[in-house]
């Protein structure tokens, strides 16, 4: 049994189609990234999955039980931790009443070593908390009870680097312990670092579902370079490279003498990293970046760029670079 | 069971106190008052009843300000108690679902094993800590201020009057609980219960003595009767029963609202 199952489920609001025969599974002890622009209706599965949002059409199982049955589904919600993409808890409550509030209804297992971990203001109202802060009281809860699932929508934004990176160390400790994982996001980098599985959604369609490193094989990097000297367009012609686009710049003679010419070159790059150096070995650079490609770059490149693509017409699946 | 209910109760507690402090204040004023009125006129009633338009006189139900009890069940109990704490019982009966919603906390609190209906019921029940706290505080400052100035009332009286209205005031949440669960904003929640709060009032009150009188049986006002209870220590158990009736209805019909209905992001 999947821990989370969905089948053909569509959300319809009238004007808009927030999600769309949206299909896929979560095995027990993945962590499953759902990946998505900011409205593609990420939200609207999870919160669907929460048994907040009755689906229009299509089906949800949570732990094996039905999201429409509601007794079903609080026995499922004794094994699920959840963390809204904007957690709100009692303003004029202390973090720790808030606290002993969840221990009271669905007991507390391991609320101090998550404390540790994350460091809410416990004695502060919550009024006084910052986003990060209420996030991570959210993160507490989440997992105080000890769930053998956790839906997660947007974790980590608003969460300082350090505790990121204990965000992302701490979810891989709990895969290792059993525990599954959804979570949603709009940012690559951060699904790359932790998902083994990656569904991709857009416009409330389902796009893809895959492992995460046929994604990154697809999706590529950005990289920008400058170089003092000369570089022509037919030298880049390698494997991988999309999207080129350069510049020559001339810097007249200043301090040291004669002119110079300068290249700037920026592209999308989905081959190995490896033989882009070396490739790049004879030219003297002034500067090189490798950055992450932002997700709308990947739709825009994989799916088609229009915002009316639709799931019979996608050209760009024909062209993807290793077949996926 | 019941935690949230606590939760909640504890965290209106300091607000019922300053409730109760404000309806004593209240409370204490009329008393005090109401010697030097009474010394004023030869002849209270006919001289205050005469002042008062007819309309008034039948809206708030007065019947005498020849002793402290009618003075009181005027002055206090059917202006403070019906239409104030009415209304207010009604205001935070409307913020209780509507305002976890409008913040997104409903969220958090239903991803815990509770059901809706429980967490309807619960938000509910949490308003027996205004409701108690001030009809326990309040009863006791009139009782001591009462005797203070010469004027003892019945204990029992008081005692009764104020037990019975704690069925009432909590029709009145439950008033407020529908349109909690009818709209997920709040301020449209409360003034949605505020305005059928007292129209309802308005409604029991004008209606009387007319062909239209059985139309106001629908407001919980008709059945919690300051009057009767203060000057003729008459108490009508069935009108408490049906006071609590009304708001199981409420209760319920929330209840099934709520869990039919989408949780607004």
């Amino acid at each position: 049994m999947a821990a989370i199952e969905l089948e053909g489920l569509t959300k319809d609001y009238g004007e808009v189609l927030a999600n769309d025969g949206v299909t896929f599974s979560v095995e027990r002890g993945e962590i499953f990234g759902y990946l998505g622009p900011n409205g593609a209706g990420k939200t609207t599965t999870i919160r669907t999955l929460l048994g907040l949002l009755a689906p229009t059409a299509g089906t949800a199982r949570v732990l094996g039980r039905d999201v429409t049955d509601e007794d079903a589904l609080l026995e499922a919600k004794r094994q699920l931790g959840y963390l809204p993409d904007a957690p709100a808890f009692d303003e004029t409550a202390t973090g720790r009443e808030v606290l002993e509030l969840h221990a009271a209804i669905k007991g507390d297992e391991r609320s101090e070593a998550l404390l540790e971990l994350f460091e809410p203001p416990l004695d502060r109202p919550v009024r006084d908390y910052s986003h990060g802060n209420v996030r991570k009281l959210g993160l507490v809860t989440t997992f105080m009870h000890d769930p053998e699932l956790v839906i997660l929508d947007e974790p980590t934004s608003g969460l300082d680097p350090l505790i990121q990176h204990r965000f992302a160390e701490f979810l891989r400790e709990e895969r290792e312990r059993g525990v599954t994982v959804f979570f949603s996001s709009h940012v690559l980098s951060e699904v790359r670092r932790l998902c083994d599985r990656v569904g991709i959604i857009r416009n409330g369609r389902l796009v893809t579902v895959e492992p995460v490193e046929s994604l990154l094989d697809r999706s590529g990097k950005v990289v920008r370079l400058r170089a003092a000297a000369s570089i022509s367009r037919e030298a880049l012609a390698i494997d991988g490279v999309h999207d080129l686009e350069t510049s020559v710049v001339r810097t007249g003679g200043d301090s040291d003498g004669e002119g110079s010419e300068i290249t700037e070159c920026t592209f999308t790059f989905t081959g190995d990293v490896n033989a882009l150096l070396a490739h790049l070995r004879e030219y003297r650079l002034l500067d090189l970046s490798i950055e992450e490609a932002p997700l709308e770059g990947v739709f825009m490149r994989f799916y088609g760029g229009e915002e009316s693509t639709d799931a019979e017409s996608k050209p760009g699946l024909t062209e993807r670079p290793g077949g996926g | 069971m019941l935690e949230l209910a606590r939760y909640d109760g504890r965290q209106r507690l300091k607000g019922s106190l300053y409730l109760s402090a404000a309806m004593s204040l209240l409370a204490v004023t009329v008393v005090w008052i109401y010697p030097s009125f009474s010394g004023s006129f030869d002849d209270v009633d006919e001289e205050f009843l005469q002042a008062y338009p007819e309309g008034v006189i039948q809206l708030f139900d007065i019947r005498t300000m020849a002793s402290l009890e009618g003075f009181l069940a005027f002055e206090l109990y059917v202006f403070g108690w019906t239409i104030l704490l009415g209304l207010y019982l009604a205001y935070l009966g409307a913020g209780t679902i509507a305002d976890d919603v409008e913040r997104g906390r409903m969220d958090v609190l239903l991803s815990m094993p509770i059901s809706r209906a429980r967490t309807v019921a619960e938000k509910f029940a949490s308003l027996a800590v205004p409701i108690i706290v001030v009809n326990v505080v309040t009863p006791i400052v009139v009782f001591v201020a009462a005797t203070l100035v010469g004027e003892p009332i019945s204990a029992a009286d008081l005692v009764a009057l104020h037990a019975l209205s704690v069925p009432y005031l909590f029709a009145c949440g439950a008033i407020g609980l529908v349109a909690s669960v009818a709209v997920d904003r709040v301020g449209i929640a409360q003034r949605l219960a505020l305005g059928i709060t007292f129209g309802l009032f308005m409604l029991e009150s004008l209606l009387t003595g007319t062909d239209y009188e059985s139309v106001g049986a629908v407001a919980p006002m008709r059945y919690f009767d300051p009057n009767a209870v203060l000057l003729e220590s008459s108490i009508d158990p069935v009108h408490a029963g049906i006071l609590v009736a009304m708001t199981l209805v409420l209760v319920v019909t929330s209840q099934r609202w709520f869990e039919r209905s989408d949780i607004a992001s």
